[in-house]
């Protein structure tokens, strides 16, 4: 077959990647990230390196030395996932890393309440589904786990959800979000649905939408709905709620980019 | 039992080209798919509301299909498939399907007639076979995933194809933590023993309504993979891990055809170019002109030895230029007049290496996927192709060294992420075992364990 030369290539593409990547490696940047306090570091950096085993052996050496199993929660636990979100944020790890340490992560939590009887203090409530009628999950889950990484009480509905039921959790529940996902075009109209019921019943809060065939102009046309590009941009989302309250304008704002 | 591929349909990589294959299919109105010339595919999504009734979905599904047969015929175009990818009320409802079908043949049927335009449409039913909360490859929704089949094949479809779900569970759990082994289990085994059993009925549907079983993608698996993967700023997930699963796939998609299936392949199925090496079936494709879809990184690279040329899927509505089925089934026409004009002019061998070579280098899933090299990952699926684990093993393996190759060539230049996954996922593989058995056994009890939604009755263990 025909061929390019080595010099050829530089004409028809540019590795705008290779040209960025960081010099530090992702365990070195890590490094340069965690807390210095010697019971709290291992816990961090077990958390990013996904070891649930090292992360339940780190705890119990914490617990142990005197500290409170709930605190573990926040100050280790979430420290070591703050690490793990930042270098997702800045493209210096993969999601599967994320998604690693999020199983980590919430093995973790479970031992620490399973040493206390307290209970911890979720940042805030979010039922997730999947739109009815569209059984892709896989957009959901990655969902579902990076915001219960980033600290919030997950109701997950899973997928193929009838609408009603989306209504009837949001209603005893009372989430600061709902999130929805979905594949297809013909199954996002369900979301014009959840829209239009939870207003009927005077129920107003952010509904986060995203996935396959979704996009913003859909999304817009109904009045609870933001749009998200992105699974992490849940988080985001979620966190800005928290910080700056929950006007769907002014959350359109920040997220509809196009 | 099905027969597997032993050997390869092509005595080497150069003699695949566009527009033609070792074994062109005819169907529909006066269409032979593979047979010198490429063919347009249009792809369609109704609009959200469309879904809401049998009736909606009928005139929508009319109306494409109209104003896209009318668009062929003012461009001049001599051929068309027209592809209808169910919605799920379409599947879940055999009778929709039918009606869409019957609906949209009957005005391909006027137009064929009128203007002698050659055209086939091809009803891609879908994988309804889940409940909430698990898959039922083989529960009570079977016999109305079967039905939606025959429904299409009775009222007019000419094509049957499907994008099966077999092995997703495990493979979804595992292509988000790095698993190789899951990867493999998913796709290479679960995947290819679903595979098996859906298309010896498929093609038993189509056999006896005279139409044709057309093949499978592992759309639900490699295309994740790939869209997790995204473009080259995109840290989601490792692209040289992508390309292992799309290698992978090509095992589990050449399923169909061992059961029966006797192409044109689907368009999202980027593995095709390596089953067409060992089948020698015709293929469809989808590359620039399916950005209306979804981004990919190949978008000529792809068009290299496709025998239909398709868009993957847009949603219907208006653009300036028309309706969208209008202006994407417009630009496919031009892009297949361009590959039938080379094959005319004797050109075509030329255009395919500059569409393959355009992308070859731009990242590992398209340098693994351009012609030479996907043909040697089909000699390794088919030197191994009694068996659906070590085939599929062994096509990993091969790609990883294709990968390699390319970055020693100092021509596919990786960053050090990708060449850093891309040294585990070949470590994974060498470490694994040869015996198949030991393999299913062990990737059995593991992912019971870890999978809540794995049931292995779905597989028939």
């Amino acid at each position: 077959m025909l061929d390019l030369t080595l010099e050829d290539i530089d004409g028809i593409l540019v590795r705008y990647n290779v040209a960025l990547e960081k010099e530090m490696t992702p365990d070195e940047a890590a490094e340069e990230l965690y807390p210095k306090d010697e019971l709290i570091y291992p816990i961090a950096k077990a958390i990013y390196e996904g070891e649930e085993d090292d992360v339940v052996d780190a705890l119990k050496a914490a617990i142990d030395a005197g500290k409170k199993p709930i605190d573990l929660i926040n100050d280790a636990l979430m420290i070591g996932m703050g690490v793990v979100s930042q270098l997702y944020d800045e493209g210096i790890i993969f999601l599967p890393n994320v998604m690693m340490s999020a199983d980590a992560m919430l093995n973790g939590i479970e031992y620490c309440k399973s040493q206390t009887t307290e209970v911890p203090a979720p940042k805030g409530k979010v039922v997730c589904h999947v739109a009815e009628g569209d059984v892709h999950d896989i957009g959901k889950n990655i969902v579902a786990a990076l915001l219960r990484a980033a600290g919030y009480d997950v109701t997950d509905l899973g997928r193929d959800v009838p609408v009603d039921e989306v209504i009837e959790i949001v209603e005893k529940e009372k989430p600061m979000m709902l999130t929805g996902t979905a594949l297809m075009t013909t199954t996002m109209y369900a979301f014009k649905e959840i829209n239009d019921k939870l207003l009927e019943k005077g129920i107003k809060l952010p509904f986060a939408c995203g996935g396959g065939a979704v996009n913003q102009d859909f999304v817009a046309q109904y009045d609870l709905g933001v749009y998200g590009e992105e699974a992490s941009d849940a988080v985001k989302i979620a966190d800005a709620i928290i910080a700056s309250g929950d006007d769907i304008e002014k959350l359109r704002e920040e997220f509809h980019k196009h | 039992m099905v027969k597997k591929y032993t050997s390869m349909a092509y005595a080497k990589a150069d003699d695949m080209l566009f527009g033609n294959s070792k074994y062109p299919v005819k169907a529909g109105l006066g269409l032979e798919i593979g047979a010198g010339y490429t063919t347009p595919e249009l792809n369609y999504a109704p609009r959200p509301q469309a879904g809401k009734s049998k009736d909606k979905l009928v005139k929508e599904y009319e109306r494409i299909t109209t104003d896209a047969m009318a668009r062929m015929v003012q461009i001049g175009a001599p051929s068309i498939v027209l592809e209808t990818e169910h919605v799920e009320q379409m599947s879940n409802n055999p009778d929709w399907g039918g009606a869409v079908a019957h609906a949209q043949k009957t005005i391909m049927e006027e137009y064929h007639d009128e203007y002698g335009i050659k055209c086939a449409l091809r009803h891609t039913i879908g994988d309804i076979r889940e409940d909430r909360d698990y898959l039922q490859l083989r529960g009570d929704k079977y016999s109305t995933f079967m039905e939606a089949f025959e429904q299409c094949a009775q009222n007019g479809a000419d094509l049957l194809s499907v994008e099966s779900m077999g092995g997703k569970e495990v493979f979804d759990y595992s292509i988000l933590r790095n698993d190789t082994a899951g990867i493999l289990f998913g796709i290479g085994v679960l995947g290819s023993m679903d595979m098996e059993m859906v298309w010896s009925d498929i093609a038993d549907i189509a056999k006896k309504n005279g139409v044709v079983a057309a093949g499978d993608t592992d759309c639900a698996q490699a295309n994740t993979a790939m869209f997790i993967a995204g473009g080259l700023l995109d840290k989601n997930l490792a692209h040289t891990i992508a390309i292992v699963a799309r290698a992978i796939s090509a095992g589990r998609s050449l399923c169909a055809y061992e059961a029966g299936a006797t192409g044109p392949g689907k368009d999202c199925g980027y593995e095709n170019t390596i089953i067409k090496s060992i089948a020698g079936v015709p293929i469809a494709q989808e590359g620039k002109t399916s950005t209306c879809a979804h981004s990919d990184l190949m978008g000529n690279l792809t068009m290299q030895c496709c025998d239909l040329w398709s868009n993957e899927s847009v949603e219907y509505h208006g653009e300036f230029g028309g309706t969208t089925v209008q202006c994407w089934s417009e630009t496919l026409a031009y892009d297949c007049a361009m590959m039938n004009t080379s094959l005319k002019l004797g050109k075509a061998k030329d255009l395919r290496d500059i569409l393959t070579l355009s992308d070859k280098y731009r990242d590992p899933q398209g340098y693994v996927l351009a012609y030479d090299n996907a043909y040697k990952v089909g000699e390794a699926i088919a030197k191994n192709g009694d068996n659906n684990y070590l085939r599929t093993k062994a096509a990993a393996i091969e790609c990883c060294n294709i990968v390699e190759e390319g970055i020693n060539s100092g021509k596919l230049k990786l960053t050090r992420f990708e060449t850093n996954a891309l040294a585990k996922v070949k470590a994974d593989l060498e470490a694994l075992t040869d015996d198949a058995d030991k393999f299913m056994s062990d990737n059995l009890t593991k992912f019971k364990q870890e999978v809540a939604v794995f049931k292995t009755e779905n597989y028939g263990l």
